[in-house]
């Protein structure tokens, strides 16, 4: 398509982008995800300019469907759709007839049938997007899924990590993820990406929030998946933290208590919080993650939060460069005449 | 298929006056045996059964036209009434002629349910009105409204001919009722037929706990809800049986290794216990919500573990198809290889489909949102000649399953024993013709189109399967004939 960021900035592209939707990265090799870091990369220039706005999609269509509550990621998308012109709508099924029991089939029918040729969208329901994608004639941006898929967090993640390795290679780096990994769309596709980018990812939490990683890791131990390389899995934290180039925190949900997955949030924070003590078990350079929102005190110490090694806030605005980059991508992607690829 | 019937002119409910078939494969599943034959059906009755032997058998093999007892199914789901858009009595009579059988047992979860023998009359009238021959029986609710408080009105129920008691769907709901139910409906003569689910360990849950799961981040129903339903089932019984000796429990669709390895402890300790396991349990697994549509036997390793679907590149369909999302869910290929065990081993008497129509407005939805079931009874068929296809199991094993092993199940239920349903569904001369008529050289492709259920929620959509129904006859009169039949 004939769009361009500026004539320096435009994507110098050896792999073409071939997805017409992207709900997980699952499906998406590595030079398609080296594709997005350099287009987040000519992103990340637009954000650094006086004027953080391009043409690019000028005239084109988003619409932002959240059933899930989350400001922080609705207004990431919509800042990164106006900061390429695009024209944004954002439905709030709170507000919308979907209180009085439309169903998301006929919520995504009545959208296309409005005009939209973008939708970001999150929902409660692992899979959802996947319905979504059989009946919408446009492209599906997940906006995370349920507990399956976060695509757009765990690419912000690596984005931001490259970032602070030499050489933005994370080939044999340690990179450990602390929390409820159970719950979490964010560890999940942090696996898929971290994988594929070949570091030495652990996954560390309570035994009651691991519940199932130790059988996907037994699967991927033997090297089998094509394009993807084994994991660890453990709730020994210290182990876990220790020399670790990249330490991550997630959310822990009050909800974990009530179903009887965590005694206290106390005890968690005492065994699995990262602390300053805990973190000084990694090496010195290492940074600190949190997809956010934090609960400080309970996932991580609010001193750690706020320390030199933390790079919270670079992952949010790092977060609009990718968000601009998939946006992108995913608009200069022709229905017909491509490889569709929805998986 | 050389029948002189083609183009048999009656239609479906009219006696069949004439059909004759010559050289095809009969399969008696009571004697055990099988092999050419011809058969000649006169007014409704099966005239003839003749064995050819040598060389008048010539030319003719297992991989052509196979003439088989009418199957019966021990469980499906009609719907009606109360849920007349997913299934209709009519419509699901269709469908099942079409899937070979000429008898089935409904469920009782019915809205209102069927605990009083009123719905009983009603699913009788809406039998006769569908003028399909195929017999219509069912079971009662174990308890009022299926509400698991209080007993159904039992003794009612089985004077009205109630095969036997399930609150399907569910489990019977505490062990205390399911200890008087076993008692007061052994003392009818009739078994209770228990879904076996501890729901406590299921609350949320999406898919079979494991791998495949925790992949698509699917909430995860543990392997010990089945085992812990029918260690509890079984303990009951055990004490039940103290009281009254003509207590039955009959566990359906059990679809875990665990669980039937219970089953069979059971059994060999002498407890009345027996099961039926379904086609989908036996083919398809957990790997299929991810996009995987091999059969369950080629996902198993040499080692009789699990092949893995991603390492394999086998992800073909779109994930989270809901027409997969059923209870109990699809397992694992080693849960499905024990199905398959339990069969061959006579822990599993019966495969029942479990046939669960739904419309598209229950299932077109969110995964974890759709409601279980698929609709199976017209695929079971198809699904078992492809195990017998790839060598897993012995047709004349694979009819069994369908016809003598349910038919003994139901005679083990004492007060059934007049029931049509207890017939030994063999070839008997001189017998109301009672048969199905399929080539196993012929395919058919499931489709919206193709299946007679309303319910169009099943996973085979768009796949070929072995074995194309010619003709299906119920005591004597059509049920199904092939549209194609006599165009050649």
């Amino acid at each position: 398509m004939a769009v361009s960021v500026t004539a320096e900035a435009k994507p110098q592209a050896p792999v073409a982008w071939r997805h017409r939707h992207l709900i997980d990265l699952d499906v998406v090799t590595w030079p398609e995800i080296e594709l997005i870091m350099r287009t987040t990369a000519e992103m990340k220039g637009v954000l650094a300019r006086p004027i953080r706005k391009v043409p690019a999609l000028m005239g084109r269509r988003v619409t932002t469907l959240f059933y899930e509550a989350s400001t922080r990621t609705r207004v990431s998308f919509e800042t990164a759709a106006r900061n390429l012109s695009a024209d944004v709508v954002s439905v709030a099924p709170a507000t919308s007839s979907v209180t009085k029991g439309e169903s998301l089939v006929d919520t995504i029918r009545t959208l296309e049938a409005l005009g939209a040729e973008i939708l970001v969208m999150r929902h409660s329901v692992s899979g959802a997007p996947y319905l979504a994608a059989e009946i919408f004639g446009g492209h599906i941006l997940n906006g995370g899924d349920g507990w399956h898929a976060h695509p757009t967090q765990a690419l912000l993640d690596l984005y931001t990590m490259r970032e602070h390795l030499p050489g933005g290679d994370l080939r044999g780096r340690k990179v450990v993820i602390v929390g409820d990994v159970l719950h979490s769309r964010v560890a999940r596709s942090n696996i898929w990406s971290l994988t594929a980018a070949g570091a030495d990812l652990w996954l560390c939490g309570p035994a009651t929030l691991l519940r199932g990683f130790e059988r996907w890791a037994g699967a991927w131990s033997a090297g089998t998946i094509p394009g993807h390389g084994r994991f660890n899995v453990t709730s020994d934290v210290d182990a876990a933290i220790r020399d670790a180039d990249v330490v991550m925190a997630l959310r822990i949900q009050r909800e974990r208590m009530e179903s009887g997955l965590l005694p206290s949030l106390r005890e968690y924070a005492a065994r699995f919080g990262l602390n300053a003590e805990r973190v000084s078990l990694a090496k010195p350079e290492a940074i600190v993650m949190h997809p956010g929102p934090m609960n400080e005190g309970v996932e991580i110490a609010p001193d750690v939060a706020i320390s030199g090694r933390a790079v919270i806030t670079e992952q949010v605005t790092n977060g609009v460069a990718v968000r601009m980059a998939l946006l992108y991508l995913l608009a200069g992607t022709h229905v017909e005449g491509h490889t569709e690829i929805i998986r | 298929m050389s029948a002189s019937g083609t183009g048999l002119g009656p239609r479906v409910g009219e006696t069949v006056e004439r059909f004759e078939l010559e050289k095809a494969w009969l399969v008696d599943p009571v004697s055990g045996r099988e092999g050419a034959g011809e058969i000649v059906v006169v007014d409704g009755v099966l005239e003839s059964v003749n064995w050819l032997e040598g060389d008048e058998a010539a030319g003719v093999d297992d991989r052509g036209v196979v003439v088989a007892p009418g199957f019966l199914d021990l469980h499906v789901h009609f719907r009606e009434p109360g849920f007349e858009d997913a299934e209709t009595v009519a419509s699901g009579c269709a469908a099942a002629a079409h899937g070979g059988f000429t008898a089935v047992a409904l469920m009782a979860n019915t809205s209102p349910a069927l605990d009083e023998p009123g719905v009983l009359e009603r699913i009788r009238l809406a039998a006769r009105a569908s003028g399909s021959p195929v017999e219509v029986h069912a079971y009662g609710a174990v308890s009022a409204a299926r509400g698991g408080e209080q007993l159904s009105a039992m003794g009612e129920l089985a004077d009205a001919g109630v095969l036997g008691f399930s609150d399907d769907g569910a489990p019977v709901k505490t062990g205390r009722l399911l200890r008087s139910a076993l008692i007061y409906a052994g003392m009818l003569g009739r078994p209770i037929v228990e879904h076996a689910e501890d729901t406590d360990l299921t609350a949320g849950a999406e898919a079979h706990e494991g791998y495949v799961a925790s992949v698509l981040g699917l909430a995860g129903w543990p392997a010990a809800a089945e085992a812990n339903a029918i260690s509890r089932d079984i303990a009951i019984l055990a004490d039940a049986l103290g009281d009254e000796p003509r207590a039955r429990l009959h566990l359906t669709h059990v679809s875990t290794a665990a669980g039937l390895e219970l089953v069979r402890r059971a059994q060999a300790s002498g407890l009345p216990v027996t099961c039926d396991v379904t086609p989908h349990h036996l083919a398809f697994m957990d790997e299929w919500i991810a996009g995987s549509r091999r059969w369950a036997w080629e996902a198993l390793g040499p080692d009789g573990a699990a092949r893995d679907p991603w390492a394999d590149g086998v992800l073909t369909a779109t994930p989270y198809n809901t027409s997969l999302r059923v209870n109990p869910p699809l397992a694992t290929a080693p849960d499905a290889a024990a199905c398959l065990a339990a069969l061959i081993d006579g822990t599993a008497s019966a495969v029942a489909t479990d046939h669960a129509p739904h419309t598209t407005v229950d299932k077109e939805v969110e995964f974890g949102r759709a409601s279980n079931g698929i609709s199976g009874i017209e695929t079971a068929l198809g699904v078992l000649l492809a195990l017998v296809d790839a060598g897993k199991l012995p047709l004349v094993r694979a009819i069994a399953a369908l016809t003598s092993g349910p038919a003994s199940v139901v005679t083990g239920w004492a007060g059934n024993a007049g029931s049509a349903a207890a017939r030994p569904r063999g070839l008997v001369e001189g017998a109301p013709a009672d048969l199905v008529v399929f080539d196993r050289s012929d395919s058919w492709q499931v489709s919206e189109g193709s299946l007679r259920s309303k319910g169009k929620n099943s996973p085979l959509l768009g796949r070929l399967l072995p074995g194309r129904v010619l003709l299906t006859i119920a005591a004597g009169r059509l049920a199904y004939e092939d549209p194609q039949a006599g165009e050649d």
